[in-house]
C-alpha cells in the first residue's frame, strides 16, 4: 500500500512540478502548482505527519497560491513569449543535475536508517497536532516569537511597498 | 693672555663683514675703511704676536669642544705657534696691503661695499686656516675660504662667466675636500686625535703599510682641490674673471698656498709613507712643467700669471714632497711677494688701458706707465729667480733639494727655462713696442693708492731674501748649498730669455702657433668631454630608469594593474539576478562537493 | 524491491529532483512571477525532505522547522509580490532580463 501510494504521488508531483516550469502562461502555471501542493500534502500524510499535511493545503496552497492569483489577475500578465533558452544556461543546469545525481546517493547512505521501509502505524514519530504543538512551543518557544515578529515586518513591508506616492 | 690674541685677530675682519653685510651696505665709503682698518688691525696684532713670540713656544687657546661621540673628539682650538706666527703676518700683510689697492682699483665701482665685505671674510677665514690647531677646525675655515673664494670670483654678478667660473672654484674644490674629509678621518683611525701639536708624537709610534699611504694621499687630494693641482687645476686660470684684487690676493699669495700649509701641518703624517712622499713631489716636479708650457701661448696677462703661479705652488709642493718644508715656505712668502705685485702690476696695466687684458691689444706701456713697468720687471726677476732678488734665494733652496733627484731636477730646471720665456713674452709684448689699440695709446698710471702697496711690495720682493725667515720656521735647512744646482738652474733661468727676446723683440702678432699648449694641453675639453658628459649620461639613464621604471611601472602600473583589477571584476556585476542566483548555486555545489569529499570537520 | 519497499532514499531523491527541477524554472525562466513559483517548488522539495528524514530517524523537530519554513515562505512570497508589483508599476514588465538596472 505504501508503495502505491508513493508511487503514484510522486508521479503526479513531478508532472505537477515540470508543468510549472514549462507552460508559459502564468495562471497554467499558478494552478499546476496548486495541484502539486495538495499532493505534496497527500505525500505529508504518507509520511504521518498529518498536521503538516493540514497546513500546507491551509497556508500554502489556500494562502500563498491565493495570493499568486491575485497578483497575476491584478497585473494582467501576459502569455511569455517563446524564445530560444541560451544554451549556457542549459549547460549549467545540465551540470547540476550532473552533480545532483553523483551526489545525492552518497548523501543518502550517511543516514543510518538509509535502509528502513516504509510501514504505517508504527509509531515512530508522531504528526498530532497535540504533540507538535508541545514541542513548538515548549522547545522551540523563543523562535516561535520570531516568526510572529517576522509575519509582522512583512506585514509591514507590504503595506509600505505598495502604497503609492502621495499625490504632489 | 696672549694665548687668546689669535681670537681677536681672527675676530676683527670677521666683525667687519658682519657689519658691512648687515648694516653698512649703503654708506661705501665707511664700509671700505672699516675693512681696512680691521685688516690693519689684524696685521699689527699678527706682527706683535711674531714680534713677541717665543721660537718653540706653542701658545696654544685650550681646544673648545665642541662635538663628542664616545671617544670620538672634535674640537675648535687656535694654536699660535712660530709657523702660524709667520705665515699670519704674511696673509695678513698682503691683504692690508691689496685692501689699499682696491680702494684704488675699485673706486668706480658702486658695489664696493659688497666687495669689502668679502675681502674681510675672506681675510678671517684664511687666518683661520692658519691658527687653526686641529684638523676639524681647518677644515671648516678651509669650507669658509672656498666659499668667500667664490663669492669674489663671481663679484661681478651681472657677467655670466664671472658665475661659471665661480662655479668651477667651488666645485673643483668640493672635489679636492672630499678626499680630504677621508683623509682626516683617516687621521683620527690612525692616530686617536685631530690635534697637529699631538701628531709629532704620535706618528713615531704608529703602523706603516698602505693605510698610512692611503690617508696621506687623502689628505694630498686636500692640496690638490684647494692649491689646483694636476689633475684639479683647472678653476684657477678660470677665476681670474675676478677683479685684479682678489686674483692678487686670493689666487696669488694666500689662498691657494693654503694647500701648501696644510701639507706642512700634517707632515708627520705624510712622512711616514715614501710612496706619499715621492707622489707629492713628482706631481709636484710635473706641475712646474705643464703650466709653464701652456703660459707660453696664452693672450690674457692675467691668465698668463694664473699658469706662473700654478707652476711656482708646484715648486712648494715638490719642496713638501723632498721633506724640505723650510725651503717650501721660504718660498711662499717670497712668491707671496712678487706674485701679488705682479698682479697689482697687471690690474694696474689694465685699469691703465680702460680695461683690456689681451696683451696684443697693449703695447708701449713701457712709455706710458713707466712706474708699472719697472715694477713688472723687478717682478719678473724675482720670478725667475736672477740674483739677488729674493725669488733666487727661495728657487735655489728648492733646487738644492732636488740634488739627489735627478728626474725632478731636471723637470724644474726646464720649467724655469720656460718660466723666463714667456714672462718675458708678457713683458716684450704688453711694454715694449708701439700701442696696438685705443685704450694703450692713452695708457696712465693709477692713483696714489694704487701705487703704494705695489712699491712696499716692490721693495719686500727685492729685499726679501734678507729677510730672516728661517729663524721662524721649524722645518730644516740644507745648510750646504750643492752649488752645481745653483749654476745650472741660473744658467737655464737666463737661457729662457734668449728665445723670447729673438721671438717677440718686434712681434704684432703671435708667431708661433703650437694649439695644444694654447688649448692648455686639452683638459678642460677632457673633463667637459669624458666626465661630464658620462656624468650627463649617467643622469640621463637614471631618469630614464625613473621614468620608466619607477614612474611608468611601480607607480603607473601598479594603476594599471587596480584599474585592470576593477575592470575585470566589474564584467560579474551584470545586473542578471538569475545569473546571480546561478553563481550562488555553483558555490553552493561546490561546497558541498568538498564536504561530501571528506573536506571540513571531520 | 526498490518498488515495494520505499525506504529513506526514495523520498529523498523525489526531494532532489523536485529540488532540480525547481532550480531550471528559477534560472530558465524569463517571467518574475514563474521565477517566484519555481521558488516555492524549491523550498517545498526542502519541506518533502525536512519531513522525510524526521519520519525515517524518528525524531519529530524536522516537523517544527518545516512549520517555520512554510511561515517563512508566507512572508517571502508576500514581499516578493509587493515588490513585483512595485516595479511592474515603474518598469511596466516583469521581465528578469529587463530588470538589469544595478549594474556596473
Amino acid at each position: 500500500m505504501e508503495a502505491v501510494f508513493f508511487w503514484v504521488l510522486a508521479t503526479a508531483l513531478v508532472i505537477c512540478a515540470t508543468a510549472v516550469v514549462l507552460f508559459r502562461n502564468p495562471v497554467t502555471n499558478a494552478v499546476c502548482l496548486v495541484a502539486g501542493l495538495a499532493v505534496q500534502a497527500a505525500l505529508f500524510v504518507t509520511l504521518e505527519a498529518n498536521f503538516l499535511a493540514a497546513v500546507q493545503v491551509i497556508v500554502y496552497a489556500g494562502a500563498v497560491m491565493v495570493l499568486f492569483l491575485f497578483v497575476i489577475m491584478l497585473l494582467d500578465v501576459r502569455e511569455e513569449a517563446r524564445r530560444t533558452i541560451p544554451w549556457v544556461k542549459v549547460g549549467g543546469v545540465g551540470i547540476v543535475v550532473l552533480a545532483a545525481g553523483l551526489g545525492i546517493p552518497r548523501v543518502i547512505q550517511a543516514f543510518p536508517s538509509a535502509k528502513k521501509p516504509l510501514h504505517w502505524g508504527e509509531g515512530v514519530v508522531s504528526g498530532s497536532a497535540r504533540d507538535l504543538g508541545t514541542l513548538l512551543f515548549q522547545g522551540y518557544g523563543p523562535l516561535f516569537l520570531a516568526t510572529g515578529v517576522l509575519l509582522l515586518v512583512a506585514t509591514i513591508g507590504v503595506v509600505v511597498l505598495c502604497r503609492r506616492d502621495p499625490e504632489a | 693672555m696672549i694665548a687668546y690674541a689669535p681670537y681677536l685677530i681672527l675676530l676683527l675682519p670677521l666683525f667687519s663683514a658682519a657689519a658691512i653685510r648687515f648694516f653698512l651696505h649703503p654708506f661705501p665709503r665707511i664700509s671700505v675703511s672699516l675693512s681696512t682698518l680691521a685688516c690693519l688691525g689684524s696685521f699689527l696684532g699678527a706682527l706683535t704676536l711674531l714680534l713677541l713670540g717665543t721660537p718653540e713656544g706653542g701658545m696654544s687657546t685650550p681646544t673648545l669642544p665642541w662635538v663628542e661621540i664616545g671617544t670620538w673628539k672634535a674640537g675648535f682650538g687656535l694654536l699660535g705657534d712660530p709657523l702660524a706666527r709667520m705665515m699670519a703676518v704674511v696673509v695678513s700683510g698682503i691683504a692690508l696691503l691689496v685692501h689699499i689697492y682696491s680702494i684704488g682699483y675699485l673706486a668706480h665701482d658702486s658695489s664696493r661695499s659688497r666687495f669689502f665685505a668679502e675681502l674681510s671674510l675672506f681675510v678671517f677665514s684664511m687666518l683661520g686656516i692658519v691658527y687653526a690647531d686641529n684638523l676639524v677646525t681647518m677644515f671648516i675655515f678651509w669650507e669658509l675660504v672656498g666659499l668667500s673664494s667664490y663669492l669674489l670670483i663671481g663679484f661681478w654678478m651681472d657677467r655670466p662667466a664671472a658665475g661659471a667660473a665661480a662655479n668651477k672654484a667651488f666645485l673643483v674644490n668640493r672635489i679636492g675636500d672630499f678626499g680630504f674629509i677621508l683623509g682626516i678621518l683617516g687621521t683620527w683611525s690612525l692616530f686617536g686625535t685631530f690635534q697637529f701639536s699631538d701628531l709629532t708624537s704620535r706618528v713615531a709610534s704608529s703602523p706603516s703599510g698602505w693605510v698610512v699611504t692611503a690617508v696621506g694621499l687623502a689628505l694630498f687630494c686636500g692640496c690638490l682641490g684647494k692649491s689646483a693641482q694636476f689633475p684639479l687645476h683647472v678653476w684657477l686660470p678660470d677665476s681670474m674673471e675676478g677683479p685684479t684684487p682678489v686674483s692678487s690676493l686670493l689666487h696669488a699669495a694666500t689662498m691657494v698656498v693654503a694647500g701648501v700649509y696644510m701639507l706642512i701641518r700634517v707632515l708627520p703624517v705624510l712622512a711616514l709613507s715614501q710612496v706619499t712622499m715621492t707622489t707629492i713631489a713628482w706631481i709636484g716636479g710635473l706641475m712646474t712643467l705643464l703650466p709653464a708650457l701652456i703660459a707660453c701661448q696664452q693672450d690674457d696677462i692675467k691668465r698668463i700669471l694664473a699658469y706662473s703661479t700654478l707652476s711656482e705652488i708646484a715648486y712648494m709642493v715638490m719642496a713638501v714632497g723632498l721633506g724640505v718644508p723650510g725651503a717650501a715656505m721660504y718660498h711662499l712668502t717670497t712668491h707671496a711677494f712678487f706674485k701679488c705685485l705682479l698682479f697689482l702690476a697687471a690690474g694696474s696695466a689694465i685699469h691703465g688701458c680702460h680695461e683690456e687684458q689681451d696683451i696684443w691689444k697693449m703695447g708701449g706701456l713701457g712709455k706710458r706707465m713707466p712706474f708699472t713697468a719697472v715694477v713688472t720687471i723687478l717682478g719678473t726677476i724675482a720670478l725667475c729667480g736672477i740674483p739677488p732678488v729674493s725669488g733666487f734665494w727661495s728657487k735655489d733652496e728648492i733646487f738644492t733639494a732636488t740634488a739627489h733627484h735627478p728626474g725632478l731636477a731636471a723637470v724644474s730646471m726646464v720649467a724655469g727655462f720656460f718660466t723666463s720665456f714667456f714672462m718675458l713674452r708678457m713683458i716684450l709684448i704688453a711694454f715694449c713696442g708701439e700701442p696696438r689699440s685705443e685704450g694703450a695709446r692713452h695708457a696712465h698710471e693709477g692713483t696714489f693708492s694704487m701705487i703704494t702697496p705695489m712699491f712696499v711690495l716692490a721693495v719686500l720682493s727685492v729685499l726679501g731674501g734678507l729677510l730672516p725667515v728661517d729663524s721662524f720656521l721649524g722645518g730644516a735647512k740644507e745648510e750646504n748649498h750643492a752649488s752645481w744646482t745653483l749654476w745650472i738652474s741660473l744658467i737655464v733661468a737666463l737661457a729662457g730669455f734668449v728665445p723670447a727676446y729673438h721671438f717677440y723683440r718686434h712681434a704684432i702678432r703671435e708667431p708661433l702657433s703650437l694649439n695644444i699648449l694654447r688649448q692648455k694641453f686639452y683638459v678642460d675639453e677632457f673633463y667637459q668631454n669624458v666626465l661630464v658628459a658620462s656624468q650627463d649620461g649617467l643622469g640621463r639613464l637614471a631618469d630614464a630608469f625613473e621614468g620608466w621604471v619607477v614612474r611608468g611601472f611601480v607607480v603607473r602600473g601598479s594603476g594599471v594593474v587596480a584599474r585592470a583589477a576593477g575592470q575585470g571584476l566589474r564584467l560579474v556585476q551584470c545586473g542578471q539576478v538569475q545569473a546571480y542566483a546561478a553563481v550562488f548555486i555553483l558555490g553552493v555545489m561546490l561546497l558541498m562537493g568538498w564536504i561530501l569529499m571528506g573536506g571540513g570537520v571531520k | 524491491m526498490i518498488f515495494s519497499e520505499i525506504t529513506l532514499g526514495h523520498y529523498l531523491a523525489l526531494s532532489s529532483l523536485l529540488f532540480v527541477i525547481g532550480l531550471a524554472g528559477v534560472i530558465l525562466r524569463r517571467s518574475l512571477l514563474i521565477i517566484m513559483m519555481s521558488l516555492e517548488l524549491l523550498l517545498n522539495a526542502a519541506n518533502l525532505a525536512l519531513v522525510a528524514v524526521g519520519r525515517f530517524q524518528g525524531i519529530p523537530d524536522p516537523q517544527v522547522a518545516v512549520f517555520f519554513v512554510i511561515t517563512v515562505a508566507a512572508a517571502e512570497v508576500a514581499l516578493g509580490l509587493a515588490i513585483l508589483v512595485a516595479i511592474f508599476r515603474i518598469k511596466k514588465t516583469t521581465a528578469a532580463d529587463q530588470l538589469a538596472g544595478l549594474r556596473f
